[in-house]
């Protein structure tokens, strides 16, 4: 018998092995694509009891229970299932003591050994399911739900999950360890599975489960948080585009102003170097050092230059009648000596007919009479004729100067 | 050498938005108990009060008593705001749309500028969308091409301190807390004004007007 089982499974596992890749498409796509494959293999797998046909039309599909050891093994996301059967586990787990410990009243060791082994299997079977639901859990709280997108559905799930959960502690409060261990007795065995392991298992299962359900309230909460602010976002984008004309009465001319709309003005500027510090001189220095002395020549400037060089024709030209002035002076005197009469610069301008303001040409005429040596100013008498200014006094105003021999 | 307390001091009073991306020891610092008041004293000397928001993550100061000039300042700022309000909602909105997550961008969501760029590019109705963002006045960018239109509102938003750019070599950009204040913002009008703005949106989407 047990050869034959054994046979059995290893011909079973290696069907599964041969034909993985097969298999592993099934279980990511969910349903066979019959055409595409061999129609033996597909035989091979059917007869296996691995695939099946759910209904005369539909495709093959794998069995639950492949499907449920990939899931576990590959830890799948999208495995939302739990396992929250424990009530008829732990009838299970009674029938088997109650079997183990009439065999052993019995003293027919060798069945209780075999029943002891069940039970052994059954329980850590039970253990790793409980350990496996709430892994499943945790996965699904670590990623947020990114097997979907929307939020909605996240909310959906999230709602699932929470429901799996509260399944899960009702479960469990069908662990009665009073009854367990009164069922294991003295036997040391029987108290290790049924109290100990189980106990161990429990705990630590309803302490994991209490910060799952925290997360999951969390979870809850952000991603209606999400949903509101999505919710605002898209209202008020709708808003806008259905009432154009909106606008917003002032909120800070209110006499009670939010603080949302109460942002005082920024009063801080940068501060301003003091030169005067003796502590900051080296920085001062060192900023100074860095500043880079450029000499380009704008083309701006070029232009100025062109203005410049117009106007020093101009000032040549000045300097020309300057000139004139200084020629018409110098033939004034002479014509002071030639003549030997007294004769007055404005009377002298006007004879001649001289093209200078007659202002400037008195100026030149007493600059000039000035710029003589000494000697040849005692050659000249020079009298000024005008008045006092009338209203500042120590101004004298010259309307006219008259130049003679002496 | 300035304390934490004066540096704090200095960015509330040059107004900025303190939240724990933007600055987070300033942040830190501000959470601490007795710390606040501290502040808040040296605030009041200027006739200033340390004001919060988003469920207290997010300081800025605030004036503490409102006179003529005040006012004057706070209308123009509100001026600014409710201006700003719909290039802000319609770029978050894109993102939002864009990143295909449907969650919206908070305090510390990272936006990659590069993926989001090759997304709207590949999508009319967002390079769309974004052409017209990118034109309003408060984005101000003159671009045609996509690539200039984003650049510049990311500039924008980062100018005004809304995104930040930890990496200055990755153009990668997080939310800071102006963000939530944003939402503030919205959450506020909506009840003021009893917009019931979430309603609306929907009943949009019931009807089938999925934004």
């Amino acid at each position: 018998m047990n050869q034959n089982i054994h046979h059995a499974g290893v011909k079973f596992l290696n069907a599964l092995s041969r034909h993985a890749d097969l298999i592993m498409q099934v279980y990511l796509s969910g349903a066979l694509d019959a055409s595409k494959q061999d129609p033996k293999a597909i035989e091979t797998l059917v007869q296996a009891g691995i695939l099946w046909r759910p209904e005369a039309e539909s495709e093959l599909r794998l069995k639950q229970a492949i499907r449920g050891m990939l899931e576990g093994n590959l830890h799948d996301e999208r495995n939302r299932q739990i396992d929250a059967n424990i009530g008829s586990s732990l009838a299970g787990l009674k029938t088997l003591t109650q079997h183990y410990k009439e065999a052993m009243h019995h003293a027919r060791y060798a069945e209780s050994e075999t029943y002891m082994t069940d039970l052994s299997q059954h329980v850590y079977a039970l253990t790793e399911s409980l350990g496996n639901s709430v892994r499943v859990l945790f996965s699904r709280i670590n990623n947020e739900f990114g097997y979907v997108s929307s939020i909605d559905a996240k909310i959906r799930e999230n709602q699932l999950a929470q429901d799996q959960v509260s399944e899960l502690l009702k479960q469990l409060e069908m662990f009665q360890f009073d009854e367990l261990s009164e069922l294991a007795g003295s036997n040391r065995e029987l108290r290790h599975l049924l109290v100990v392991t189980l106990q161990q298992s429990f705990s630590k299962v309803t302490q994991e489960l209490s910060i799952v359900q925290a997360r999951l309230l969390s979870l809850l909460g952000r991603f209606r948080e999400f949903r509101g602010r999505t919710r605002l976002l898209k209202g008020f984008m709708l808003h806008m585009e259905q009432k154009p004309d909106f606008t917003l009465p002032d909120y800070s001319q209110l006499t009670q102003v939010s603080l949302l709309f109460n942002q005082a003005k920024p009063i801080i500027k940068a501060a301003v170097p003091d030169v005067h510090r003796i502590e900051h001189e080296s920085v001062l220095q060192e900023l100074v050092g860095t500043i880079k002395a450029l000499n380009r020549v704008k083309s701006s400037d070029s232009k100025v230059r062109a203005a410049v060089s117009i106007s020093v024709s101009e000032q040549s030209s000045v300097v020309f009648e300057e000139d004139k002035l200084k020629q018409a002076v110098e033939s004034y005197f002479c014509e002071v000596i030639d003549s030997g009469k007294r004769i007055t610069a404005l009377e002298y301008q006007l004879q001649n007919d001289l093209p200078f303001d007659s202002e400037a040409w008195l100026y030149q005429v007493i600059g000039g009479y000035q710029g003589l040596t000494e000697e040849e100013q005692s050659y000249f008498a020079i009298e000024a004729t005008g008045e006092p200014d009338p209203i500042y006094d120590g101004n004298y105003i010259i309307h006219d100067v008259e130049l003679g021999l002496r | 050498m300035m304390t934490e307390q004066g540096r704090v001091l200095e960015a509330l009073l040059s107004g900025t938005f303190i939240c724990q991306i933007s600055d987070e020891e300033a942040w830190r610092f501000l959470k601490i108990s007795g710390n606040a008041e501290k502040i808040e004293t040296h605030l009041a000397l200027l006739n200033r009060t340390l004001a919060t928001c988003a469920e207290g993550d997010v300081f800025f100061a605030a004036y503490q008593t409102l006179s003529e000039s005040e006012r004057h300042v706070l209308a123009t700022q509100f001026q600014e705001i409710s201006s700003n309000l719909v290039p802000l909602v319609e770029w978050l909105v894109l993102v939002q749309q864009a990143n295909g997550s449907d969650v919206p961008i908070t305090q510390s969501s990272a936006i990659r500028l590069n993926e989001l760029q090759s997304i709207i590019e590949d999508t009319p109705a967002f390079a769309e969308q974004l052409a017209k963002i990118s034109h309003y006045r408060f984005f101000g960018s003159t671009s045609v091409a996509t690539e200039g239109q984003i650049k510049q509102v990311f500039k924008r938003l980062t100018d005004m301190g809304y995104l930040l750019k930890p990496n200055p070599e990755k153009q990668i950009y997080l939310a800071t807390g102006k963000i939530e204040y944003l939402y503030d913002v919205l959450k506020f009008i909506d009840e003021t004004e009893a917009l019931s703005l979430s309603e609306q949106a929907d009943n949009a989407v019931q009807q089938g007007r999925l934004l």
